[in-house]
């Protein structure tokens, strides 16, 4: 009681202090003119301050919602990016063969990392659409800047992919923009790192050269940016190892796209 | 009877400051104050609140009759009243409240006064100088106008203070 009567008497005494600061601050600037000017501008910056302060925090708690705008956004965009390549390389192809109909590949389902894990060798990512958004099994995690994962198993409304850090994971990569396909794979060290294997040790390795998705396979669109070389070393006399820089930063990963192709498993099926 | 003298003592005090104001011109290099001293002389049951008042009326008037700029005084003399419980407790112990009363004036070091009226009127001119000068005077002469005032104020107040409170 008395520690709560001592708070309301702080309190008062503040707010005393307070209007009689302010009421002093009056006089004074209806008093003289050079005063009157330092209390505006003195107020103009306190205000200043306020609203900067005000903003930056309403600019803080809207990034969320700026970032799903955003992420929406370059989803469509890589959508359309997307189309525009297969269509390109389906007209290319088609031209030779007098065809007019032109479809793109694979269908895109923007979603949101629900979960994910960085810390072991077989890492996972759990996404928030499942079979209810039209996620099917093998279908690709990408995000323009790289592979992210593929789907494994689906739920009605979540999806279980395995993280591109995962050792079990290897995708069909090209050296350059027409050069050597090889496997791509996490190499089980950092979050950025990977690894091309079976180069032939007869090819010159340039560091800085763009590896991007090869399009063979049935599971990843072709020439989605993965990473730049830095560097190779010949193992056992006979093939290159090249190590890869990734673009895709897997720490600050949080929108990604689902690729699905529809024709996979016909594909599959013709393969066998 | 006593805060009857007291109070006349304190009207004297401030028709001494409204004559310092009014005919020693010197306020660019130096100023005196006696303000402090008579807020700190004041009872030591005065709430905060009260003499806050107390203050802010002070200040007015000796703004009002010296013809200075009304509101500057009361400006600076409200922290001062508002800091005054909390700086005689931080200066000369938390059990010596206020300790300008007879028996508590008796005990405190000298020391120990001058560092209380020292920062008291430091205060003062702080916010005194600092309103005065609106913003066009360089930083470093307002500080030296800031030390040169309260080191020639320190010793006004206190012998101020023992004329309010003799005992």
């Amino acid at each position: 009681m008395a520690r709560r009567s001592q708070f309301f008497l702080g309190l008062a005494t503040a707010a005393v202090f307070i209007l009689l600061e302010i009421a002093a601050i009056a006089l004074l600037k209806s008093s003289a003119a050079l005063q009157d000017v330092w209390v505006n501008r003195f107020s103009h910056n306190v205000s200043a301050v306020f609203w900067k302060g005000l903003t930056q925090t309403r600019d803080y708690f809207s990034l969320r919602e700026q970032n799903d705008i955003l992420a929406g956004r370059n989803y469509a965009l890589f959508k359309e990016l997307q189309q525009y390549k297969e269509l390109a390389a389906i007209a290319g192809a088609r031209s030779l063969l007098d065809s007019a109909k032109l479809e793109p590949r694979f269908n895109y389902i923007p979603a949101e990392i629900a979960s994910m894990g960085t810390n072991s060798r077989h890492n996972f990512i759990v996404l928030n659409k499942g079979a209810a958004d039209g996620v099917t099994p093998y279908s690709a995690v990408i995000t323009p800047q790289g592979v992210v994962g593929i789907i494994n198993s689906v739920d009605r409304k979540y999806s279980y992919a395995l993280s591109f850090l995962n050792e079990r994971v290897s995708v069909s990569a090209r050296l350059g923009k027409e050069g050597l396909v090889a496997p791509l794979q996490w190499d089980g060290t950092g979050t950025d790192h990977a690894i091309l294997s079976n180069i032939p040790s007869q090819l010159d390795i340039v560091p800085g050269d763009t590896v991007r998705t090869s399009g063979i396979s049935s599971v990843y669109p072709a020439d989605i940016p993965l990473g730049v070389t830095t560097g190779s070393r010949l193992i056992d006399g006979a093939v290159h190892v090249v190590d890869v820089k990734l673009f895709q930063d897997f720490a600050k990963l949080r929108y990604v796209i689902i690729a699905e192709n529809p024709d996979r498993k016909t594909i599959e099926e013709l393969e066998q | 009877m006593k805060e009857g003298r007291f109070v006349l003592l304190c009207l004297l005090m401030l028709a001494v400051q409204v004559i310092f104001n009014q005919f020693f011109g010197l306020s660019r290099y130096v100023m005196f104050s006696l303000l402090p001293a008579i807020i700190l002389m004041m009872p030591r049951n005065y709430g905060s609140v009260v003499l806050m008042l107390i203050a802010f009326a002070i200040g007015f008037a000796v703004d009002f009759f010296s013809g200075g700029l009304l509101g500057l005084s009361s400006l600076a003399l409200v922290p001062v009243a508002l800091v005054r419980h909390r700086l005689s407790g931080l200066v000369f112990g938390d059990g010596v409240d206020a300790g300008i009363d007879i028996q508590t004036l008796k005990r405190i070091t000298y020391q120990k006064e001058v560092l209380f009226f020292f920062l008291s009127c430091a205060l003062f001119f702080t916010v005194y100088v600092w309103a005065d000068s609106a913003g066009t005077v360089a930083f470093w002469r307002a500080l030296l106008l800031i030390v040169l005032s309260t080191v020639v104020s320190v010793p006004l107040c206190m012998y101020v203070s023992r004329i309010l409170r003799p005992e």
